[in-house]
């Protein structure tokens, strides 16, 4: 055991007299663990809200622009006489106002009341069979005076198509900055064990065993990738927070910050395994080669 | 114990021979000084022993341990079994005296108790206890020959290789190196110097083995080169 704790130590003085590379080998390792975290936090409240608003079968109407509010409240009857529609509610444009400033603060539409107010009628419409979605909002449209129906499905589904998207780029892109940390990794690992060469062939002339010499290198490796996933996980918490909060200014949903234990936990868990095994991978890579070619010469060199 | 049965090596990268044919043994706890010009085959009769090479033919048996066929991860416990000296000392600069012995047996795995044991009662029999705080720039030659030793030692090997201990320090120094192997020998260790300088090796009156041109030309103690 003491021994193990020698060569840890060993480990720790190798990473901080190399500190430049470990440095670059620990920022690439950050921005390839942040970006799978933001990654898996998009796509965690992008399906929140997905279940939370998809089986919802309110649907918005808008009306056209130059309805007076007679004709407006007058259209609620034909909506209503659609096939599939069980109720309709009226929305004056005020409340539309009023419900907007609320999200977005006073000042957005101070002067936009009454006859300025740019916002059309509207009616919430409550179908019966969300099966006939489709065919009902087309019937909708085909009403006079209808201009658009929009609903909490369309963000939804535009909502999903993004997030796939993005995943799917950050996927690529995660790819791409893990093997560049691997790389990185190994080269770092590799110039420590150049600088040590001298120690190692007097540790392999005394009779140390390659796994000997391998420990404090993959220590170092280890520590970089721990490292690592430490302050990406407090950069996640700051950044998913305030992304979060800025968004929810905007669109109101329950989303799942990163201080969910169902979500942090299992994060952490999982930077710290990325962390020690592209650590231990990258540095075993170059150990392996050092340790055949040059590394076994004693007195060769 | 060294044993070596018709051994030839060949180097793949240049084609040269190195040593051809060579037989000879080695008793333990003899003292024996292979000698030659640069070049003869000395370094490759050592390297075959450490099995930092591999011989192209023949066997080779050290320590109990068959080396022509030997096993990659069982090199460690070959090196084990001997310590080596080296003419430039090898030490670590940044090391003090007494680390750069402990380091020998750390790398073996031994505990921090018999560390603790162990080098003072080293560097005491080399000479050097006063010594041990001392980083290696402040030595002489002749004392960093002797904390290269010291490191050999600390692991109680059966055999000692001392690749020119004598080639980077005083005369004077060189006798009191060799006088010390020889003091280490009749503790029963089996010693092994290679050295050009032929003065020294005669003043010792050990066995003298000499290597020219890859083959063993005399051997002090073997009759078939008395005539020589």
């Amino acid at each position: 055991m003491s021994s193990f704790g020698y060569l840890v130590k060993e480990g720790f003085k190798n990473l901080f007299h190399n500190r430049l590379m470990s440095l670059a080998s620990i920022g690439v390792l950050i921005s390839c663990l942040v970006l799978t975290g933001s990654a898996v936090m998009l796509t965690i409240n992008v399906s929140n809200i997905v279940d939370s608003v998809g089986d919802t079968n309110v649907t918005k109407v808008f009306l056209d622009d130059d309805l007076t509010k007679l004709e407006a409240v007058y259209k609620g009857k034909e909506l209503k006489d659609v096939d599939n529609v069980v109720d309709v509610q009226f929305i004056d444009k005020d409340e539309s106002i009023e419900a907007y400033r609320e999200q977005l603060g006073e000042e957005v539409f101070a002067n936009m009341t009454g006859d300025d107010n740019p916002l059309p009628y509207s009616y919430s419409v409550v179908m019966e069979d969300l099966s006939k979605y489709d065919d009902t909002v087309a019937k909708i449209k085909e009403v006079e005076g209808v201009a658009s129906v929009s609903s909490h499905r369309e963000v939804a589904a535009k909502l999903t198509s993004l997030s796939s998207f993005i995943t799917t780029m950050s996927l690529w892109i995660i790819l791409a900055l893990a093997v560049i940390s691997l790389f990185i990794i190994s080269n770092t690992i590799r110039m420590t064990m150049f600088s040590h060469r001298f120690e190692i062939s007097i540790m392999k002339s005394v009779g140390a065993t390659n796994a000997f010499v391998r420990v404090p290198f993959i220590i170092e490796g280890i520590i970089i990738g721990l490292v690592s996933a430490a302050v990406s996980i407090g950069l996640l918490f700051v950044l998913s927070d305030a992304i979060i909060n800025s968004v929810q200014k905007i669109l109101d949903f329950p989303y799942t910050r990163f201080t969910d234990p169902t979500v942090m936990w299992p994060v952490i868990g999982a930077f710290a395994a990325a962390g020690v095994l592209v650590g231990a991978f990258g540095s075993m890579v170059s150990i392996r080669r050092y340790l055949t070619h040059e590394g076994s010469e004693i007195l060769g060199w | 114990m060294i044993e070596f049965k018709n051994v030839s090596k060949v180097y793949d990268s240049n084609g040269v021979h190195a040593l051809d044919h060579v037989s000879l043994k080695i008793n333990k706890g003899e003292f024996v000084f292979i000698v030659g010009a640069s070049g003869a085959g000395k370094s490759t009769f050592l390297k075959l022993i450490m099995h930092e090479e591999t011989p192209t033919s023949g066997v080779i048996v050290v320590n109990d341990m068959h080396l022509e066929k030997m096993k990659r991860r069982k090199v460690p416990y070959l090196r084990r079994t001997m310590g080596i000296v080296f003419q430039d000392f090898r030490l670590i600069s940044k090391m003090t005296v007494y680390e750069n012995v402990a380091f020998a047996m750390r790398c073996v795995g031994r505990k921090n108790d018999s560390i603790k044991k162990r080098v003072p009662y080293i560097l005491e029999l080399v000479g050097l206890a006063d010594k041990a705080d001392d980083h290696p720039s402040e030595l002489s030659g002749g004392e960093q020959q002797r904390v290269s030793l010291a490191r050999a030692l600390v692991n109680n090997p059966e055999l000692i290789i001392a690749d020119e201990p004598t080639g980077n320090i005083d005369p004077e120094m060189s006798y009191e190196i060799i006088e010390l192997l020889s003091e280490i020998n009749k503790r029963g260790t089996t010693v092994l110097v290679v050295t050009h300088e032929h003065e020294l090796v005669k003043s010792f009156g050990k066995r003298v083995i000499t290597i020219d041109d890859g083959r063993v030309v005399s051997d002090s103690d073997d009759d078939q080169f008395v005539a020589i």
